[in-house]
């Protein structure tokens, strides 16, 4: 395949300032870029005028419920629904069933993608067999797969002896910890914000300290251990502040990660009873979002992840407290950063591209691409012209549990390449 | 306008609470009488649907139903499949197939209600849901408050108790707010949460509640069944702070002030015994009121089951 993108506008994650330019693409790779380039015999022009030329996206945050949940999701299906949004490469989570604690579920898994998948699927590992908090997973197995990410995701791992010897052990192998955070007694099994919504509710809320406690926990035990960890879709200001402050130590290793949902909705958007606003951690409040979105642009944030969660019909119409936590992400993510803060000035393409490509593939010892002569072509177009709506037509994961459900927002991803091949086209 | 469901007091505006107020003033009239039957709901059927221990809210709305002829099924949740773990929302949807015209619903859990009457075409009246809320409870509170000062405004009602974990704090609050009553609550910090509604006055020392005046006092029931982590150390401790002891009554006389109270009641804990012959105690009122508003709210409310 030859492709020759032309009159682009090219993201870089070091610069706000975009390029204006053509790009020349074959043998699935960049071959040249410059302005006026003329087309080789055979190629395929696409004139992208206006549009946004940028790499891929990369989530490490999704559950794609194979094997176990297929009702929900499957590989397939989940990574057919990164593709819609323009993402190309994801890292999933182990809470399946059986839960991907041994090299024999992690052949499974990746076997699966290896077959159905039309783009890179990574997976992470449990610390602890059955992410039950007590014995340790089978660590080298699965590193020898090529597992890097252990986590507990969907639960943290509550004894933190546990964890920590969990981390004197797997970094040794070059590995890191990524913590879903909340002391469980103080959390409970409801989740919801504790404040004036879980009153208003009648419904037993989780407080914002549940999670701030066991994120300074856990970089603690990263700090003894000299373990990297990675704080997950944190939800609170005060749990940015902690991160915050051990960043600015300097004498841990700590990455996080921010959710858009967390972003841009808070409890009060629950209204009445929407499930479709129940996940885990909590919505909390609008003083959280805008602390979260100072944190994102001040770089206490290294990734943006959508902790896609999808569920069925069935689950998610049933009361708030029995429904399943969790909503999806993965079709409306990008739109929605464009939608709400790319197009709104609260930060600019350069941001989207560091937090949600470059930087998450880092994370997982994998190389940032990037719009460059000599790169694999793995970028995407974005049209900030067109809109998308987000009907149950237009989603292809395989379950549309998402507060934008039938809404309109700006932006819509137009083509998606992978090396030699147009994965997405629109 | 008719609704086809009552879920929760706070979605009624004055105009609707006014209306279910007066029509229940003929309803209460024909208890009097020596047939209390009319035949409003003839053939009608009016499913009763109660997963939490109830005797006084089941029985109230199976007389109202009853008064206005309706056919009252009562779904037997110990015996049904829910225990064979049949989840709610698959019970819906062999409800909606009975093709019943009301269903009353209490459960443990808040907004369970709601999804009901989402996934059915019979009107869904909420006996109460979780800590969420209890309307008709409101609106039989609302109602014997109005028996004594039918223009309740300027009112204020002291609610002591349980605040954090009551269905029937914040609807009776919610429906007395709607009413221009003030509302104050009192109760150990434990149990009343600083993040309840703002325009309503939070005390934890009796003392002060008091010289704040209340005209009525309405307390709730200490829920011990629910107490599964300790909101306050002993029961005993819980009497002498907050309960309405021989001294405490006496008081409450010398004012003047009304007694209310949910049932059903905890000697020795919330009220001592001698509270139940107090002479302005409103909670027998209560129990009847209850009857009168639950058939008005049963002939307001219209299910799209109606062919």
């Amino acid at each position: 395949m030859t492709l020759l993108i032309t009159h682009a506008r090219i993201v870089s994650e070091n610069s706000p300032t975009l390029t204006e330019g053509d790009v020349l693409i074959s043998d699935g790779k960049i071959q040249q870029i410059g302005i006026g380039l003329t087309a080789p015999q055979g190629a395929r022009v696409l004139d992208a005028k206006g549009k946004i030329l940028m790499p891929g996206m990369f989530d490490a945050h999704v559950h794609f419920r194979e094997p176990g949940f297929e009702a929900k999701e499957t590989i397939a299906t989940g990574t057919e629904a990164a593709i819609n949004g323009g993402i190309t490469g994801v890292v999933m989570m182990p809470n399946t069933s059986p839960a991907i604690d041994s090299a024999t579920v992690v052949a499974n898994v990746l076997d699966i993608a290896k077959r159905t998948a039309r783009i890179p699927v990574y997976t992470s590992g449990c610390v602890t067999l059955g992410r039950h908090g007590k014995e340790l997973a089978g660590i080298d197995g699965m590193r020898s797969l090529g597992v890097k990410m252990l986590t507990d995701d969907g639960d943290t791992t509550a004894d933190p002896a546990v964890l920590l010897r969990a981390m004197q052990y797997a970094t040794e192998f070059g590995m890191f910890f990524a913590s879903h955070c909340e002391v469980p007694e103080l959390a409970g099994p409801r989740a919801l914000n504790d404040g004036t919504m879980s009153y208003r509710l009648g419904i037993k809320g989780s407080p914002a300290c549940a999670e701030e406690i066991i994120i300074d926990r856990d970089i603690r035990l990263a700090h003894a251990a000299g373990a990297h960890i990675h704080i997950q879709h944190v939800s609170s200001k005060l749990g940015m502040e902690t991160i915050r402050w051990w960043k600015q130590r300097g004498d841990v290793k700590v990455t996080a990660e921010v959710s858009p949902h967390h972003l841009l909705f808070c409890d009060e958007d629950i209204g009445d009873f929407d499930t479709n606003y129940k996940m885990n951690p909590p919505l909390r409040t609008r003083v959280d979002n805008e602390g979260l979105l100072q944190g994102l642009i001040d770089g206490v944030f290294d990734l943006i992840a959508t902790d896609h969660a999808p569920h069925t019909p069935f689950e998610k119409s049933q009361d708030f407290i029995s429904a399943p936590n969790g909503i999806t992400g993965m079709d409306t993510a990008l739109v929605s950063l464009y939608h709400f803060f790319v197009a709104t000035g609260k930060f600019g393409w350069d941001l989207v591209v560091k937090r949600y490509s470059a930087e998450p593939r880092r994370i997982m010892g994998l190389p940032a691409v990037s719009i460059e002569v000599g790169q694999v072509a793995d970028l995407i177009l974005f049209d900030t012209e067109t809109e998308t709506t987000f009907t149950k037509e237009f989603m292809k994961s395989k379950s549309q549990n998402t507060p934008f459900i039938n809404q309109t927002l700006k932006g819509s991803v137009t083509l998606v390449v992978l090396g030699n091949e147009i994965l997405l086209e629109r | 306008m008719a609704r086809k469901d009552l879920l929760d007091i706070a979605a009624l505006d004055r105009e609707e609470i006014d209306h279910l107020l007066d029509q229940s003033i003929p309803f209460k009239e024909l208890f009097t009488r020596s047939v209390k039957k009319v035949p409003a709901l003839k053939g009608k059927s009016v499913l009763m649907l109660f997963y939490e221990a109830s005797t006084r809210t089941h029985s109230s709305f199976e007389v109202a139903a009853k008064r206005l002829s309706a056919d009252v099924t009562n779904f037997d949740v110990a015996h049904s499949s829910i225990t064979k773990g049949e989840s709610v929302r698959e019970t819906v949807e062999t409800l909606q197939a009975m093709r019943t015209d009301y269903i009353i619903v209490r459960h443990g859990r808040s907004g369970l209600p709601g999804m009901i009457a989402k996934h059915t075409k019979a009107s869904v009246i909420n006996a109460g849901d979780g800590a969420h809320a209890h309307p008709t409870q409101a609106l039989l509170d609302a109602f014997t408050i109005k028996e004594k000062f039918p223009d309740p405004t300027g009112k204020k009602v002291l609610i002591i108790g349980d605040i954090l974990h009551s269905r029937v704090a914040r609807s009776t609050s919610t429906i007395l707010k709607k009413l221009g009553v003030q509302v104050a609550y009192l109760g150990p910090g434990s149990l009343v949460p600083k993040n309840g509604p703002e325009n309503i006055r939070r005390f934890t020392d009796y003392q002060e509640a008091m010289a704040w005046s209340p005209d009525f006092v309405y307390l709730l029931r200490v829920q011990m069944e629910r107490q599964d982590v300790q909101y306050f150390p002993s029961v005993r401790e819980y009497h002498r702070l907050y309960g309405i002891t021989d001294a405490r009554l006496a008081d409450i006389r010398d004012r003047g002030l009304y007694l209310m109270h949910p049932g059903p009641v905890n000697r020795g804990v919330e009220l001592c015994d001698a509270v139940m012959d107090y002479e302005r105690s409103l909670i027998n009122d209560q129990v009847e009121n209850g009857i009168a508003v639950r058939m008005a709210v049963l002939y307001w409310l219209k299910p799209h089951s109606v062919g």
